[in-house]
């Protein structure tokens, strides 16, 4: 084990330096988190503002933002901490987050990116790889597992009706809005030329134009298709009366060709042993 | 059509670019089919509309006109090659038999003896002949053969492998016999001492590998002489030599069914025959020595018959399969391999099979006229012209139950055979009659390559339930077809038809004595419910006062009493105890039971009855009754119920158009169905208006939540966009709690997606569905502007939930109407794939369906009538079925027709590679699968198919031989030593302890009692399961480095199977970095599992549930 333990220290990717962290004092092995100065293109990644911002790989399922704030807070003051599935640019944070609707659960090992107010303090970060293994649940701040993190996930799921009642009138009202707004919009521009003299015909207007879907393009075809059909009069020709029969005997040959090869198929592994 | 004009011809020549070409290529490959390695895909265009060539025209012709189709035409050939002799083997084999001939005829003399005086054989050989009574008159001397001459199947070409047969007649000359030895045994003890000699002398011989005895089909009367060549040709070929007479040494007349030729006096044992008394006829005795005299002209016979008719051939072959498959050609009274050709060579001469047939058209007009006459009441003949001194049709009918006489008019070829046993024969050929005309079945296969074994039966083979009793000493061992009484008096029961197994006795080598009746050993009876009546607790007998009252009296026993039915009428009846399903079941093992002590005074301790001996593993809960068929019903009930109480919801903004269920319990197929249960509050720790799970105490028992789906009316007023939909679903969630509470006083519990209900003692999960939410989660606008609709992940699971699953549910739950027995099978088998701790990786619906193919496509079997039965054919189905080559088709509600099956089947060729490796196709779902698209994987199904062969091997061997102390749950308990780490969890935290398959001793309290009229209470805590909480995290955190296998019901260990993959050493990249770590191998950066630490997770996750954490392999170490 310790020989394990001095060649994980030893070996790291160039630009990273890895932290061992342990769940608790009793575990024996640990994790080690990769991190680095997280870089981007300036003004890129908002969310995540270079230089002050430390990237940080292989965080374990039960290490959770609080506690990896806790963890870096030594360093220097943490901002904000975003965990995520995998890198990528921060996405803005929705003013409307919802407690009830789009939840995103966290699966497994993630990355994580941890802004601090102070460049100075990613620096210090990446110096903690020298010191022995960090603790993710200590006696002050314990991270609740197994049964009683179920338990209290089993909580939380049970909803207050009152409140989800309230947060879905207030959205219905938004959307009511924003809806009702569109349609106003639409009737102003009903039959209005623009600058090159298009008008645009919709659904609702007097002469409603045809719905521009794909389904709506292949009835439409499929229409055009069997009216042709109807015309066309069969086996009236000589011609027509040959190629029917060279059809029926093409037909007959594929389908021989077919089952010839399913045969060999069949033959190859073994299938005509009946006992 | 085929006329075409040759002029057309001529010019399409013109026009094709190159025509000569295309017909040279096709010449070559017609030439080799054998280098059939990796052949084009498609024919080119050219090649598809080349003028045909006449003899391809024939060709094409012949395929329609004398096959089915080409496919079957091409299948029956391949079979054939695969079953008939190889040119190479038969050249040794007739080396063998030249060799035989020449020492055959080197035996020397022996002196004149009496038949009594054996002395003069040596030690090493016991006459292969029961000698009962010991003394009889008459002298023995061996000559040599007078002549040898090879009989029967192996001269004609009609031998099938694997048992190669090739019967030699050995001439007795006509020397070694006296006057009257027609009488008493004589002559079939000369035979059996003539063989023996000859036995000694060849055993001597280093030629064979083997000399043994055997009764010609098991007809204890022939003993026949078996030898078999040394080295490792030894499974080639087994030459059988027969000893006959010269045919006419004995007078035809002597031997006409109603003479005697045993006499009372001598068999018994007296001193002087009783005066006065005419001697009973033993046509048995005489169709045995005729049978002799006459092998040669029957060879003769069918050889005319074969020339100038290459179908016959093949058609015997396939006839001959087909009975191997069902195992009707072996044993006493068999439908053997000679019977088949003699029957062909019948039809051939009362011009029902023409020399024109093809060996696929013989086989089919043999199974008609097997169908269709029954041999046990108008018997056929082949003899010609009718001699008048002869005995006719009725004559044989009077001796013998089923009569085809051969063309001497003499022998009857089916005397052993049993009128039960021709039935037999005849329910078999009827039923293939019927799958041939069947397009949806694949003929061929279900015809001629599935066998239909377990070694009872042939008729209902696996339909049937088996029992054996130790009957030895019922049989007669004098008469050589005596039927066990027994089976008389239950043919006599309407509803249960039974079949015998054929009694077999096996080879016996020559230093032994030959087998009697006792050494049978316990018999095997299969029986063959009719479902409508098998669970039928009443039997009404005839009405009192009529004259079949006292038949019914005395055939029932004192179980009969008088009963007054409804309609005013008295009649006899007999009553069976059973209240569940379960027992009722178990209403056959009852009447066998009590008709056998009755009737045969059998003991019902050396009675053993398997038919239900798996159920106890789907039994609920502690109490010995049912197995949750009545559990399942009061779930409908309640379900039932609660669906009106919605469609007549007052104050609803939108109607409820549907109310359709989605839970297995509601299909009847949920392994251990929902038990109303209260909660005991103290048990809980207590909120406002729920229950939670108490840290301190046992996990509470597990509620399952009924999913129902609630279909709500379509408006103008459904919002068009999936955010707002799902705000209004949550809308509607909390209005139905609301007002289920005010107008039916349910307590409810809403939720974003659903509304738990509390009613009956079951939770109801409601969830509204709209059905247009998928459309809309489908449209995508592409650039020009056009509106399409493209399945994604999130549609593709509503859809699956809202619409497909509904549907699968109510077809099911009406197949459960037809088939009583289907639930129960189907909970078996899922108890089965749980226990083998593979339910994670197979849906369940994916195992419904599969159940289901069972009951709606049998062929060649009749659907299962009892749990077991189908449980056992469930794993043949597993381990047999060609997944790789065919799609299951599933015909749900008879959806598809031939030619849609058809259809199905040629493009899953062509797609094959795209398509889930397990293809079930419905009705409804024709083209995706959709219930096997993602599990079970390649591995997961090959794993499959290896535990379902080996399973079903382990439990047919137990059900056969019931008397073994082997326990039968044995399949149920899976092997654990190939997996890398064993998590071993603490039982208290396991909510549905009670389901596992050794249920455990001590039992904890799960914090509920039974009850299912509570009405105002605390809301249960419903769906809590921490092992599938668990379950669900490792599968997040370290699912691509490892594979978790846990029984869900009540398992106690979650078994880990590292992926060999992930542990190689892989460069470092930051996307697979989760869970690893670096390391430098060979002066490189790799990234390896960072197994120490992951195991210690194991235990952080499931902190309070896991007990240890057992780390079997050292797999990872790199």
């Amino acid at each position: 084990m310790a020989a394990a333990t001095g060649r994980a220290a030893g070996a790291v990717p160039a630009g990273y330096a890895a932290l061992a962290v342990k769940f608790a004092e009793r575990q024996r092995s640990h994790h080690c988190l990769l991190v680095k100065e997280h870089q981007v293109r300036e003004g890129a990644d908002t969310a995540h503002p270079p230089r002050r911002t430390l990237f940080v790989l292989n965080v374990p399922p039960y290490c959770g933002p609080d506690s990896l704030s806790r963890l870096f807070s030594r360093c220097g003051h943490v901002q904000s901490v975003d965990i995520c599935d995998k890198p990528g640019p921060g996405e803005k944070k929705d003013k409307l987050a919802s407690k009830f609707f789009d939840h995103k659960t966290l699966k497994g090992f993630q990355v994580a990116y941890v802004v601090f107010r102070k460049p100075a303090a990613v620096q210090a970060a990446k110096a903690l790889s020298q010191e022995g293994p960090l603790l993710i649940s200590t006696e002050s701040h314990p991270v609740k597992t197994g049964i009683s993190k179920w338990i209290t996930s089993y909580e939380a799921s049970i909803v207050d009706p009152k409140e989800l009642k309230a947060e879905v009138d207030a959205y219905m009202q938004d959307y009511d809005k924003k809806v009702a707004e569109e349609e106003a919009k639409a009737a102003l521009e009903e039959g209005v030329p623009d600058e090159e003299g298009w008008v645009k015909v919709t659904r609702k207007g007097r002469k409603p134009g045809l719905p521009r879907t794909e389904a709506a393009n292949l009835r439409v075809l499929e229409r055009e298709k069997q009216k042709r059909a109807r015309k066309e009069l069969l086996n009236f020709y000589a011609w027509q009366h040959r190629e029917t029969k060279r059809e029926h005997i093409a037909q007959l040959r594929k389908k021989f060709e077919e089952d010839k090869q399913r045969i060999a198929l069949m033959r190859a592994q073994r299938k005509f042993r009946p006992y | 059509f085929y006329l075409q004009g040759s002029p057309e011809a001529a010019e399409e020549a013109e026009q094709g670019p190159e025509p000569s070409a295309g017909g040279a290529v096709r010449r070559g490959k017609r030439a080799a089919p054998a280098a059939a390695a990796p052949q084009p895909a498609k024919l080119s265009r050219a090649e598809l509309y080349r003028p045909p060539t006449s003899e391809e025209l024939t060709q094409l012709k012949e395929t329609e006109d004398l096959f089915h189709s080409s496919l079957l035409r091409l299948q029956i050939e391949e079979l054939l090659k695969e079953v008939t002799l190889k040119e190479k083997k038969k050249k040794k084999i007739d080396a063998f038999l030249h060799e035989i001939n020449s020492l055959l005829s080197a035996i020397p003399e022996t002196p004149e003896t009496e038949l009594t005086d054996q002395a003069w054989l040596s030690e090493g050989v016991k006459v292969p002949f029961l000698q009962v009574p010991f003394s009889v008159k008459g002298r023995f001397r061996f000559v040599p053969p007078a002549e040898l001459k090879v009989v029967g199947s192996y001269l004609l070409g009609t031998c099938v492998r694997p048992e190669i047969n090739v019967d030699i007649a050995v001439t007795m000359p006509r020397e070694i016999f006296q006057d009257k030895d027609n009488l008493n045994q004589r002559y079939h003890r000369k035979r059996a001492l003539y063989l023996s000699h000859i036995a000694q002398h060849l055993s001597k011989e280093k030629l064979f590998g083997s000399v043994k005895f055997a009764y010609m089909n098991s007809n204890h009367l022939k003993p026949i002489l078996l030898l078999r060549p040394q080295g490792k040709d030894e499974k080639v070929v087994t030459v059988r030599l027969h000893a006959c007479p010269t045919s006419d040494l004995f007078k035809p007349s002597r031997f006409y069914p109603s003479k005697n030729n045993v006499r009372t006096a001598w068999f018994m044992e007296q001193s002087t025959p009783k005066e006065g008394t005419t001697e009973p006829p033993t046509p048995h005795y005489n169709n045995s020595i005729l049978c002799d005299t006459v092998m040669l002209s029957h060879l003769h016979f069918l050889s005319n018959a074969a020339t100038d008719f290459p179908g016959m051939k093949d058609g015997v072959a396939l006839l001959k399969v087909w009975l191997n498959q069902r195992q009707l050609s072996k044993g006493l009274g068999c439908f053997s391999g000679f019977l088949v050709s003699m029957l062909v060579a019948y039809l051939l001469m009362k011009r029902k099979i023409v020399k024109m047939m093809s060996g696929y058209q013989v086989l089919r007009s043999t199974l008609q006229f097997l169908a269709t006459t029954d041999l046990s009441v108008t018997g056929i003949s082949l003899a010609k012209d009718a001699d008048p001194s002869l005995p006719v049709l009725d004559d044989f009918h009077q001796a013998f139950e089923v009569v085809f006489v051969d063309p001497s008019g003499l022998v009857n070829l089916c005397a052993d055979m049993t009128a039960s046993k021709y039935h037999q024969v005849q329910l078999e050929a009827k039923r293939s009659m019927e799958i041939l005309d069947d397009r949806m079945v694949d003929g061929f296969q279900v015809l001629l390559m599935t066998p239909k074994p377990i070694g009872a039966e042939a008729a209902c083979s696996k339909t049937s339930e088996l029992f054996s009793c130790n009957w030895g000493d019922l049989l007669d061992e004098t008469c050589s077809s005596s039927t066990p009484i027994s089976q008389q008096l239950l043919l006599q029961k309407p509803h249960l038809s039974l079949c015998l197994m054929f009694l077999i006795f096996p080879q016996w080598p020559i230093d032994a004595d030959p087998p009697k009746h006792k050494d049978v050993g316990p018999l095997t009876f299969g029986l063959l419910f009719v479902p409508e009546f098998a669970a039928s607790t009443l039997e009404k007998g005839p009405q009192a006062d009529h004259p079949e009252a006292l038949e019914f009296r005395t055939f029932w026993g004192e179980k009969s009493e008088l009963r007054r039915f409804q309609d005013g009428s008295i009649c006899e009846a007999v009553v069976w105890e059973a209240s569940t399903a379960c027992q009722k079941r178990l209403i056959p093992e009852q009447i066998i039971r009590h008709l056998l002590k009755l009737h045969a005074d059998i003991p019902e301790s050396s009675i053993c009855y398997t038919g239900a001996l798996l159920e106890s593993v789907i039994r609920t809960g502690k109490e010995a009754g049912g197995t949750g068929e009545e559990a399942m019903v009061s779930v409908v009930c309640s379900y039932d119920d609660l669906s009106r109480k919605l469609w007549n919801l007052k104050e609803l903004p939108l109607m409820v158009t549907a109310v359709q269920g989605v839970h297995p319990a509601l299909r009847y197929t949920d392994v251990f169905p929902p038990i109303p249960m209260k909660p005991i509050y103290s048990f809980h720790k207590r909120s406002k208006h729920f229950l939670l799970p108490s840290e301190e105490k046992p996990c509470p028992a597990y509620i399952t939540p009924l999913k129902i789906i609630c279909h709500m009316e379509g408006s103008g007023q459904w919002p068009q966009d999936k955010g707002a939909i799902k705000r209004i679903k949550a809308a509607f969630h909390l209005q139905l709690a609301e007002l289920l509470r005010q107008q039916h006083q349910l307590v409810c519990r809403p939720a974003v997606t659903h509304t738990d209900v509390y009613k009956d003692g079951y939770v109801f999960r409601l969830q509204v569905a709209y059905h247009r939410e998928p459309l809309i989660l489908k449209e995508v606008v592409t650039p020009e502007g056009m509106l399409k609709y493209q399945d994604t992940e999130e549609s593709r699971l509503l859809e699956l939930e809202t619409l497909h699953l509904p549907y699968l549910t109510s077809s099911l739950h009406g197949l459960q109407q037809q088939h009583p027995v289907f639930g129960s099978t189907s909970r078996l088998a899922k108890r089965w794939i749980s226990a083998q701790l593979l339910s994670d990786s197979i849906s369940e619906e994916c195992v419904d369906l599969l159940v289901a193919f069972l009951f709606l496509h049998p062929a060649p079997f009749t659907p299962p009538s009892s749990p077991q039965v189908g449980f056992l054919r469930f794993l043949n189905l597993l381990a047999t079925f060609d997944w790789k080559n065919n799609p299951l088709i599933v015909n749900l509600n008879t959806g598809l027709t031939g030619e849609q099956a058809v259809g199905r089947r040629n493009k899953f060729v062509a797609s094959r590679s795209r398509l889930p490796v397990m293809f079930l196709a419905t009705p409804k779902d024709q083209w995706s699968s959709m219930w096997t698209q993602e599990r079970p994987s390649a591995q997961i199904l090959q794993r499959l198919v290896l535990l379902a062969s080996e399973s079903l091997r382990a439990l047919e061997e137990q059900l056969m031989d019931p008397l073994s102390d082997q326990d039968v749950k044995m399949v149920f308990r899976p092997p654990l030593d190939f997996y890398d780490v064993l998590i071993h969890l603490n039982p208290s935290q396991i909510p549905r302890l009670l389901e596992s398959v050794d249920r455990p001793v001590k039992s904890v309290s799960r914090g509920v009692v039974k009850n299912s009229s509570a009405m105002n209470i605390l809301f249960p805590v419903v769906d809590y399961d921490p092992v599938q909480l668990y379950l669900q995290e490792l599968r997040n955190a370290f699912d691509d480095l490892a594979l978790f296998f846990y029984d869900k019901h009540g398992g106690e260990v979650i078994a880990v199977l590292w992926k060999p993959l992930s542990f190689q050493p892989q460069p470092f990249k930051v996307s697979s970095m989760r869970g690893k770590k670096v390391t430098t191998l060979n002066n490189e950066l790799v990234c390896i599992p960072n197994v120490e630490a992951i195991l210690e997770d194991f235990e952080i996750l499931g902190e309070g549930l896991v007990k240890s954490v057992e780390a079997r392999t050292e797999k990872w170490t790199i």
